[in-house]
């Protein structure tokens, strides 16, 4: 998942660590950055879809401009 | 302190046609006005210390402003078109956020468990996907192609029908609902939620509606969106946190909430913070 937006804050990598786990969401955010944040995210589609309408929202002195998503290809063997 | 961006905009305090010499005594954010027909015949609305407030006439109301408004009151076209009937349903008093009246309002899923049998009825719960924006242009919050089964969905209505809807918010406490006109294929019947903020945690709701029905007697139009309003307080008023939250922390929003996360985020953008909650308790 991509977050794009204003992220000058420090509140919202903590607040998405939360907001997963509260939707029981295994994630790792790979890029944080002050206009861009990547997460990878594990867990039913609904919850995926819940945490990015929580992340779309986001805490009060952010403001999150668009989300992308795209499958992580599994690695296996 | 911050600034209430909210202070700008107009808000109803009054429904035209009850205006009278004597006036009606109410409040808006908190401060006491008063609203009654001036000796010109027009429209007078004074704030506490007794300045005169913005006034204008629209959609069946009074509105007004503690502040500066710096447009007219949103465009309702269909307000004018001929054939509409116009009807003032009244007031509903509910002890809730404004910005949460309007919240519930854009709320489709509620319909059968809250509306039941009448909006709404089990099993028919689900809310298929539809189309949210915020349109730059209007500077509006649009939800459309919403369509829903419903066993009323309007007085005229013979029974069930799918209903199609389009939502809009065209200002924080007000929302308009364009819904499908059974008498009139075509066409959209509007029903209308504008909210007076009395304070952050109470609100006055004036439902109004624009409709083609030439058959249905008034009151039974007013009762029929009386009861639907009546049903709406109960669980407006027991809403916990009481304010809105801007902040989804405690309230974990799915994707039938599309619309409500648009309008979160339309308030977030402008500041429009009066009656929300901003960090999650």
């Amino acid at each position: 998942m991509t977050i794009l937006g204003e992220f000058e804050a420090a509140s919202f990598l903590p607040w998405i660590e939360r907001h997963a786990a509260k939707l029981g969401l295994v994630q790792a955010i790979c890029v944080a950055g002050p206009d861009r944040i990547e997460l990878d995210i594990a867990g039913p589609a609904e919850l995926i879809d819940m945490m990015e309408m929580g992340c779309s929202l986001g805490p009060i002195d952010v403001w999150v401009e668009a989300i992308h998503r795209a499958p992580i290809e599994c690695e296996s063997g | 302190m911050t600034r209430n961006t909210m202070i700008d905009g107009w808000y109803p305090v009054s429904l035209a046609s009850q205006l009278d010499a004597h006036g009606r005594r109410t409040a808006l954010m908190g401060e006491p006005i008063a609203v009654r027909r001036g000796e010109d015949g027009n429209a007078k609305v004074t704030g506490g210390n007794g300045r005169d407030l913005p006034t204008c006439i629209r959609y069946g109301h009074v509105w007004s402003s503690l502040g500066d408004p710096q447009k007219p009151l949103f465009a309702i076209p269909e307000a004018d078109q001929p054939g509409r009937r116009l009807v003032d349903v009244g007031v509903v008093r509910v002890r809730c956020s404004p910005l949460r009246a309007v919240e519930n309002f854009l709320d489709i899923a509620h319909f059968p468990f809250v509306h039941t049998d009448i909006l709404g009825a089990e099993p028919h719960t689900e809310v298929q996907n539809y189309k949210v924006e915020i349109r730059e242009d209007e500077d509006e919050v649009w939800a459309t192609q919403v369509k829903f089964y419903q066993p009323q969905a309007a007085k005229s209505a013979e029974g069930g029908i799918t209903t199609e809807y389009m939502y809009r918010v065209p200002a924080p406490t007000c929302s308009i609902l364009y819904k499908t006109c059974p008498p009139r294929p075509g066409e959209w019947d509007v029903i209308t939620l504008f909210v007076q903020p009395l304070a952050e945690d109470l609100c006055d709701v004036w439902p109004w509606m624009a409709l083609f029905d030439d058959e249905t007697p008034m009151t039974d139009l007013i009762h029929f969106q009386q009861t639907i309003f009546v049903q709406d307080r109960s669980i407006l008023e027991n809403q916990i946190p009481g304010l809105l939250p801007l902040d989804p922390g405690m309230e974990i929003p799915t994707r039938a909430d599309l619309t409500s996360v648009a309008y979160r985020r339309w308030l977030k953008r402008h500041g429009y913070t009066y009656g929300a909650q901003l960090v999650a308790q």
